[in-house]
């Protein structure tokens, strides 16, 4: 009798645990879960107007749009969680096209090419992490200089010119299928998507992250090595913004000099969308890459429904702001209860 | 003995001092007369300056391409000034090249309606002034030339012939990857494309705009316009990276052939998409020929000769199985330069 009341109190203990747990997850993605369901929303009302817009093909077109920005999302949130910003995304994105591309003409293979596009990133990374970790310059200025030089020398590489790809295999990077049925672009996604969040939210280094953009100061003072962490979130922000770009230059096989301009904005756009806050310390992988998803769903719904284009920075902006409001009205809620 | 020594000594010395300053004067005379003729032959020599909206697009350096070509063959000098895309930095080019004493420009204008204080400057200035690529605002008078592409008979002409595309395959729905339509140009080639439409029997299904100019945004609209609109059979793309975007879609969706395409600019991508059939028809747009042609202009207001005021240049179409003609390689020559 003693025993069956133990053993009943235990298996409440574990329904309770699991309830909590799973209330916590919920409650740690409000946001995000906000955001899904604002997408799905979004969808059904273009799918309203255009029936074509809910087919798997279109879906296809979405995930293909969306993938640079989503990459490119999840390198920017890591600068933005540590309280930065990296305004030298899109110019990174547009200068590694650029190299890749020549580098194939100069007679590299895709791989070599593609390593000589990937250093764009780590140099970019590097120097805008060095400038603002041991000179102390300001993220915003040190990135503004940086996209100002790296947009420069995406003209300079090939004097203007868009630039096509030599390596006839080269689209396999971003269309083959390294898991079959998947292409790779969407599995880039996921993988970069798994590997960030676990990272975050699971590992110490990545509670690092959060701490450094919370308060650097309080942050040192409790041992975390503050000027490593953010010289890491910016390489890891220009090696994908290359990586980006790589993928972008591997489907249209043609590298421009412009092709990044938009980009920048869309990116950090992302992730504030997906609940990151600009003062740093918030943020997660799973928001940032919703947050690229709506941009590309509004997009894709602006070309579908036929609305001028020019409305797709509006539409952008009200989405921000919508997101915003939500992220505020629901910590005030939280701060409330 | 030594006194004639020292007064044989003393005369050579003289003597050498006299002919020292004799050929110090035959060579400053001989200088003055090079400076001289120098001078005379650098007044002779006339400069023509270059403004570019921007050089970071391809087109208006071809422009500046030509202009280059076309000073050296008229034996003036060249420099050229980006405006970056701001009329006051423009003005401010035109300002400066005035100063620095050329005697001619040939501008591709930020922008039309940007044209008229300049215009009046240069007027001011007596300066010839031909446009290229982009026109003066509309009633303007104070310019020498303005060399453009005639874009209302060329949408008149690209319209035409994508319409034909699409019947030949089998519908008469269309589609268009457009050019900003704030732009006068843009206005000009749909109000074109519309009429040609409208007379032969086609239907636009939808028209997208473009922001960025870019290859993965018309890559992007051109999926999305064919999601919405699969019965489109062809696509008239308004400029160079929409032919290549679409072209890409295609490819990609296996459509190619099966939908046709035809693109106004030209770039040598476009005319490799050509040879390879994934396109079907070019509209050029002259780009070098109108920075030529542009200098031409300001060089016969500079000697007197006949100007001619308007030049609106049909832009030439080029189909696929034409691209090798002679005459085909003639137009081309007039789009790009050889090391393209």
């Amino acid at each position: 009798m003693t025993q069956n009341t133990t053993q009943t109190s235990a298996d409440q203990g574990q329904v309770a645990f699991q309830i909590r747990h799973r209330e916590s997850i919920i409650g740690s993605y409000r946001t995000e879960i906000a955001i899904a369901i604002a997408i799905i929303v979004l969808a059904l009302a273009v799918g309203s107007q255009v029936p074509q817009a809910l087919s798997w093909g279109n879906f296809a077109n979405i995930t293909q749009a969306g993938a640079p920005l989503i990459i490119m999302s999840l390198g920017v949130l890591l600068v933005v969680i540590t309280g930065g910003i990296d305004l030298s995304v899109g110019s990174v994105f547009s200068l590694t096209g650029m190299v890749t591309a020549q580098a194939m003409a100069h007679g590299f293979g895709g791989f070599e090419a593609s390593l000589i596009g990937l250093s764009v990133g780590l140099v970019f990374g590097s120097i805008n992490g060095f400038l603002v970790t041991i000179a102390g310059l300001a993220p915003f200025v040190v990135t503004l200089i940086t996209f100002a030089v790296a947009g420069s020398l995406a003209f300079i590489v090939t004097n203007g010119r868009s630039m096509p790809i030599g390596d006839p295999d080269f689209w396999l990077l971003n269309s083959g299928s390294l898991v079959p049925g998947m292409p790779n672009y969407i599995l880039f996604c996921i993988v970069l998507l798994v590997a960030i969040e676990l990272f975050l939210k699971k590992m110490v280094a990545g509670r690092w992250f959060y701490a450094v953009g919370s308060s650097a100061q309080a942050a040192h003072l409790l041992g975390i090595p503050v000027k490593r962490t953010m010289f890491l979130a910016y390489v890891a922000s220009s090696l994908l913004a290359s990586f980006s770009g790589l993928l972008t230059i591997s489907y249209i096989l043609n590298a421009e000099s412009t092709a990044g301009s938009s980009l920048m904005l869309q990116a950090i756009a992302a992730v504030v969308i997906g609940g990151a806050s600009l003062l740093g310390g918030t943020g997660t992988a799973v928001g940032a890459v919703l947050g690229a998803l709506m941009i590309t769903v509004i997009q894709n719904g602006v070309n579908l429904i036929g609305i001028n284009s020019f409305w797709q920075g509006s539409v952008t902006g009200v989405a921000i702001l919508i997101a915003v409001l939500i992220d505020r009205f629901s910590k005030s809620r939280r701060g409330a209860g | 003995m030594r006194k004639g020594q020292y007064n044989a000594g003393f005369v050579e010395e003289e003597e050498m001092k006299s002919n020292l300053h004799k050929h110090v004067a035959l060579a400053t005379v001989a200088l003055a007369m090079t400076l001289g003729a120098n001078a005379a032959h650098a007044q002779e020599k006339k400069t023509v300056a270059y403004l570019a909206p921007s050089l970071d697009i391809s087109y208006w350096q071809w422009v500046g391409y030509g202009v280059k070509q076309k000073a050296e063959k008229l034996g003036m000098d060249y420099v050229e000034l980006t405006s970056e895309n701001s009329p006051a930095k423009q003005m401010d080019n035109a300002r400066t090249a005035v100063t620095k004493g050329v005697d001619a420009i040939v501008i591709g204008p930020v922008s039309s309606t940007s044209t008229p204080p300049l215009l009046a400057y240069l007027k001011s200035q007596n300066i010839p002034i031909a446009f290229a690529g982009i026109g003066p605002q509309p009633g303007q008078t104070d310019y020498t030339s303005s060399v453009t592409a005639n874009n209302y008979e060329t949408g008149k002409a690209q319209g035409s012939f994508v319409c034909k595309l699409a019947k030949e395959r089998g519908g008469n729905q269309v589609g268009m990857l457009s050019l900003p339509q704030d732009r006068e140009n843009a206005q000009k080639y749909l109000k074109g494309a519309e009429e040609a439409f409208k007379a032969d029997g086609c239907d636009l299904a939808q028209m997208l705009e473009t922001r960025g100019l870019t290859i993965n945004e018309a890559v992007t609209q051109a999926n999305d316009m064919l999601t919405a609109h699969p019965d489109i059979k062809a696509i008239y793309g308004m400029y160079d990276e929409a032919g290549t975007g679409a072209a890409k879609v295609l490819e990609t969706r296996g459509l190619t052939g099966k939908v046709g395409i035809a693109v106004a600019d030209g770039s040598p991508t476009t005319i490799g998409l050509l040879k390879a059939n994934a396109i079907q028809g070019i509209f050029f747009q002259e780009a070098v020929g109108q920075g030529i042609d542009g200098t031409q202009q300001v060089y016969n207001a500079l000697t007197g000769a006949a100007v001619k005021k308007d030049l609106a240049l049909v832009m030439p179409l080029v189909t696929a199985d034409k691209v090798d003609s002679p005459e085909a390689k003639a137009v081309i020559a007039r789009v790009f330069p050889p090391a393209n």
